[in-house]
Order: structure tokens, then C-alpha cells, then sequence
């Protein structure tokens, strides 16, 4: 019983903070899911001093719009894509067309949907993927609905869905919205297979029966009493962006797939090309923050090379905002089609060095000193001139 | 021999820990008359237990003068100044610090690292201007001068300025130390090195 109310009062979705730029990073000033959350003081963010990280409370009223707008895929509805995505695939003919519509559209579609902001990129995709010749988004004007805040994040991912859908070389047409009035939408049900709501509440308690018994891994199940494990362990660890791996699964086994080349800015997309000078001094931190693990270093042989899987990264910026040296730069622009392949590009490779002050290692070959050498050594000259003007 | 200084009495110490509100512990260095012993810097590693190659406050000595030119007097001289961590009013370290790690508390300005937090990245040491904060190697985090905060909040003062033997290290509250300074007629000179201005608290007295 005590699952049941448990069930009813906690927040529809769930925040996997490891995936998440703020809490990684104090520099980080994502605020994806605050921008686009329709339920005024759902979304929490830190204020950058000692806790960044943002909250999800229970006000949430379960759109899924920060669940799409999250390039990191840290938030998670309990019902999470994968099973949204096996419903899309039960429905889908080929050769036709496939309408997702929200709850206030008049009219049938394949799909209602409470908002069109639950849409990912990957559920848009969806019934590509399975055979249909189109995707119709069907949704009536905004303006009048309480949810309004969030139809710039629905239209974002139409536009990157688009996007993504003309670098397979499928053609942008494919996908597209239509403005239907105002109305009660009927989705278009499946004979017998979907199970009623009743059925639907049990199967969900059944459901976390299931997963409390396994160990499994979410972290926020783990009861109270355990001591938290401290922020510097939690960082070295990278989880895995579910959106991420959804997107790619679909993005791959999209029929007629013919990759070419599409540049779009950087600025909006949840993807990005990094680059890296010889300013970088190996110290790692893009690699230890980055939550998708897209950055990866590694030393063989006295040699230090930085590793960048873009399929991984999601231009969250939390490296560049960290890099002490300013050394890693966001192109301005990035190709879709990185997202096909999948190889791992050396941004930087170097000899180590050793720092002839205290002995820690350094990268490049032109200066002698690390950074906190080069500064102490200049503290202590500045702190004589300043006492005696003419000191030697 | 009493832990407080003629200088800087009991009474102006508790006036600082009595202050209510927003403050600054701080210290006051008079390099005038620091003797170089380096008796600050052993009570801070005994105190703070840190590992060798890990100092919190350490002295920096300058050679002055020059007796090479046979024409004049040889004038030349040294001069001792310990450097703690300044727990400046706009820390250079905490706004270099990728995850937040370092904080400034509101209520006595001193500026801590949070050692769960630290990554180790040494981008604090890299951006302070004095130098102050220090890599623990076999921690793997940054440490730096805490002002003692465990003693502090017990209502002791730091162990470097309890232990000087010159009595030229003072503790106490920003405004309430300048108060009683100003009354000896020292002239507070705020080391500010390095470029940026983080707004130093520790004063020194100058010659």
C-alpha cells in the first residue's frame, strides 16, 4: 500500500543529476529545462555559488517539456522514451502518414500526446524509422493554452528533426506541422493491446516491484542512510545519455539513409564540434566534467591526446566555460552528419613534459614552468617591488 | 606568556567575535618587526596537519639594498613577510574554480574548500595571486589557510597568530582591527599583486 501512495505523490519525472551541466559544473549556466517549464517554480536552478544543480519538485505537471530540452538527456519521465517509442511502432503503416497530436487538437491522430513538447528528436523520427512517409505534428495555436510557455521547445525539435531528417537525405518535407482549431483529439486506438488505466496503475507498481528487487542502478533509490558519496567521486563518473543512444538507434536504422553533409549553427542544436590550441596544459577538467563522456585523454609513451567522440557531445559548452586557459572552443558551426559517424577525433596530441619547478608534468614543449610555478614565481616578484621600489 | 598581544588586547578580540552580522576575520602582519622565524608556519603544520611540501602560510623573505657600489654606504637589509591565504573580498580562486568548490562564508568572510567538491584541478593555485592555495598529493584535492576555522568558531584565535613569539601576527575583525590600528598610528598596507584586484583582507604594517 505504501508504494501505492508513494506512487501518487511523487514527482512525474525524475532527474539524473550526474547527467546534468549544472550540477557538474558551477560555470555552467544551462538553464534548458527552466526555460521551456510551463508550471511556475517546477524547475529549481542553484544560484552558481556552492549548489548550481537544478530540482525538479513536485509542481511538475508532467509535460515532458524539459525532458525534450534537456541536450543531456538528465531528465527522465516514468514513462520514459523507450517505452513512448514502442508505442509509436505498434502504430505506424507504412507509406502512410503518422499524426502525433496534443491533448486540445481537434481532430484523430496516431497519437495524443498531453503536450507536443514531450516530443524528443528521436520519438519525431519514430515513424520514419518504421516505414511511414510522413510525420504530421498536429497542434492548434499556442497562444490560448496554459502550457504555451513550452511551444518554443516543440517547435525546436521539429526544426531539428527536420534537420536531421534532410542530412539522412530524406528530405525536410518529411516531417512538418500542421495548425488544426481547437478541439478534443481522439487518438486512433489499437485493438485490444492497450491496456486500460486500471491496468496501466498495476502494471506500473508491478513495474517498480520488479526494479526495487534487482540492484539497479538509479541512483536516487538508494535509501537515506546511506553517507553521499562526495562530488569529486561523482564527477568521474559519466553516465549514459538514453537520449542520445535513442536518437543514434533511430537515426541508423532509418530506411533509405543517404548521409550528406548539412552545416547549421551551433547556437540551438544540441550538438557540437570542439576544438582545441596549444594553449591546452593536460589538466583533464573538460574530460572530468563533460557529462556524456564525450572527451576521453589518454598517454602512451609520454605522449598526452585528447579524445572526442562528437556523437557523444551535446554542446552543453561545460568545457568551454571550465577550460582555465580558454584552450577548447565550440565551432560556430557543426555538420549533422557527425551524428552517423561514430570514430573518435584526436583534438590535441602532445609530448608531456616535466615542469623543472616541481617536477609535475606539463604539456608542450615551450614552456618550462607549470602554471602555478609560473605564478609563484611572479607573486614573489611582485611582492618585493611593491614593498621596495628599488629592490634588486 | 599570553596568547594576545599588548597591541591587540583580549578585549578587542572578543569585540571582534561579539560583532553581530556581516563580518571579516581577518589577520594583521606588522613586517616591521616579524623576526623571520618561521614559528607561524610550524604551528600551522602541526595544527592543520599537513603533509610535507603543504604549507598554509609560509614567509617570504626580500633582500634589499646593495653594497656593490664602493662609492656609498653598504645598505642592505631583509625583510620577512609571512603569506596566509588573504581571504580576499572577491577571491580570485573561487571564481577560477570550475565546480564550486570554494566558498566564502557570509558571516566571518573567510574563504573555504569544500574538500568533497575539490576535483583537484589546481586552477585555484593557478589563478591566486598569492599563491596560496596548495595541491595535496596524496589527497588529491587543494588545501589552503583555513583562518583555523575549528578554532575560530570555538572562540580561539588562529594557531600562527597565538604562537608568535615576536607578537606581530593580530587576529581580529576587519573594521575592529583597523580600529585599533589606526589608534597606534600603523599605516595598513593590503598586498595587491597579481593584476586583478581580489580586495585582500590581510593587512601588513609597513615600514
Amino acid at each position: 500500500m505504501n508504494s501505492l501512495i508513494e506512487l501518487g505523490l511523487q514527482v512525474p519525472v525524475r532527474l539524473d543529476s550526474t547527467l546534468c551541466s549544472r550540477f557538474r559544473s558551477t560555470k555552467s549556466e544551462c538553464a534548458a529545462c527552466a526555460a521551456v517549464c510551463p508550471a511556475p517554480g517546477a524547475v529549481r536552478l542553484g544560484d552558481g555559488a556552492g549548489n548550481n544543480s537544478a530540482e525538479i519538485n513536485a509542481a511538475c505537471v508532467a509535460c515532458g517539456a524539459c525532458v525534450s530540452a534537456c541536450p543531456n538527456g538528465a531528465i527522465r519521465l516514468l514513462e520514459d522514451d523507450q517505452r513512448v517509442a514502442e508505442r509509436i511502432a505498434q502504430k505506424v503503416h507504412a507509406g502512410e502518414v503518422f499524426r502525433f497530436a496534443c491533448n486540445r487538437a481537434e481532430g484523430r491522430a496516431e497519437m495524443v500526446l498531453p503536450c507536443l513538447s514531450r516530443l524528443t528528436e528521436a520519438l519525431v523520427l519514430e515513424p520514419i524509422r518504421g516505414g511511414a512517409q510522413r510525420v504530421e505534428l498536429c497542434a492548434p495555436d499556442c497562444s490560448g493554452c496554459g502550457l504555451r510557455k513550452t511551444a518554443q521547445q516543440w517547435q525546436r525539435t521539429l526544426a531539428f528533426s527536420q534537420a536531421l531528417c534532410e542530412s539522412a537525405g530524406l528530405g525536410a518535407a518529411r516531417i512538418s506541422s500542421v495548425q488544426v482549431r481547437v478541439g478534443d483529439a481522439e487518438e486512433i486506438r489499437l485493438p485490444a493491446r492497450t491496456p486500460n488505466a486500471r491496468r496501466r496503475l498495476f502494471g506500473a507498481i508491478a513495474e517498480r516491484w520488479k526494479t526495487s528487487g534487482d540492484a539497479s542502478p538509479i541512483v536516487a533509490e538508494v535509501g537515506d542512510e546511506v553517507e553521499p558519496e562526495p562530488f569529486r567521486d561523482i564527477v568521474q563518473r559519466h553516465s549514459e545519455n538514453s537520449k542520445r543512444t535513442d536518437l543514434l538507434r533511430v537515426l541508423d536504422a532509418l530506411p533509405g539513409l543517404n548521409v550528406t553533409s548539412k552545416e547549421v549553427p551551433t547556437l540551438g542544436v544540441p550538438l557540437a564540434y570542439l576544438e582545441v590550441d596549444q594553449r591546452c596544459v593536460a589538466c583533464n577538467v573538460c574530460e572530468t566534467l563533460c557529462p556524456t563522456g564525450a572527451l576521453k585523454h589518454c598517454e602512451e609513451g609520454g605522449n598526452y591526446a585528447l579524445e572526442f567522440n562528437a556523437a557523444q557531445c551535446t554542446g552543453c559548452r561545460i568545457c568551454e566555460l571550465a577550460c582555465y586557459h580558454q584552450a577548447l572552443h565550440l565551432r560556430e558551426t557543426v555538420d549533422l552528419s557527425l551524428l552517423y559517424e561514430r570514430r573518435r577525433v584526436t583534438l590535441i596530441s602532445a609530448k608531456l613534459a616535466k615542469c623543472q619547478g616541481c617536477g609535475e608534468r606539463i604539456l608542450g614543449t615551450a614552456v618550462t614552468l607549470c602554471p602555478a610555478c609560473q605564478v609563484s614565481g611572479d607573486r614573489r616578484d611582485s611582492v618585493a617591488r611593491h614593498f621596495f621600489s628599488g629592490g634588486n | 606568556m599570553s596568547e594576545y598581544s599588548p597591541i591587540v588586547p583580549r578585549e578587542a578580540v572578543e569585540r571582534s567575535f561579539a560583532k553581530q552580522g556581516p563580518k571579516q576575520y581577518t589577520l594583521w602582519v606588522d613586517i616591521e618587526h616579524c623576526i623571520g622565524c618561521n614559528a607561524c608556519t610550524i604551528a600551522c603544520k602541526a595544527e592543520n596537519n599537513t603533509p610535507v611540501g603543504v604549507d598554509y602560510n609560509r614567509v617570504i623573505e626580500i633582500e634589499e639594498g646593495d653594497f656593490r657600489d664602493a662609492s656609498k654606504t653598504p645598505n642592505v637589509g631583509v625583510t620577512f613577510v609571512p603569506m596566509p591565504c588573504m581571504h580576499c573580498g572577491q577571491p580570485a580562486c573561487m571564481a577560477a574554480c570550475p565546480v564550486g568548490a570554494i566558498t566564502k562564508r557570509k558571516e566571518d568572510g573567510i574563504v573555504l574548500i569544500n574538500k568533497d567538491k575539490c576535483i583537484g584541478c589546481r586552477y585555484c593555485s593557478w589563478a591566486c595571486p598569492y599563491g596560496a592555495p596548495q595541491f595535496n598529493a596524496e589527497a588529491k584535492i587543494m588545501e589552503k589557510c583555513t583562518l583555523c576555522v575549528h578554532r575560530v568558531e570555538k572562540g580561539l584565535q588562529p594557531a600562527c597568530v597565538t604562537t608568535c613569539p615576536a607578537k606581530v601576527r593580530f587576529f581580529g575583525e576587519l573594521n575592529e582591527l583597523t580600529m585599533v590600528m589606526k589608534e597606534r598610528r600603523a599605516k595598513g598596507v593590503a598586498i595587491n599583486v597579481g593584476g586583478a584586484d581580489t580586495k585582500p583582507s590581510v593587512q601588513y604594517t609597513s615600514k
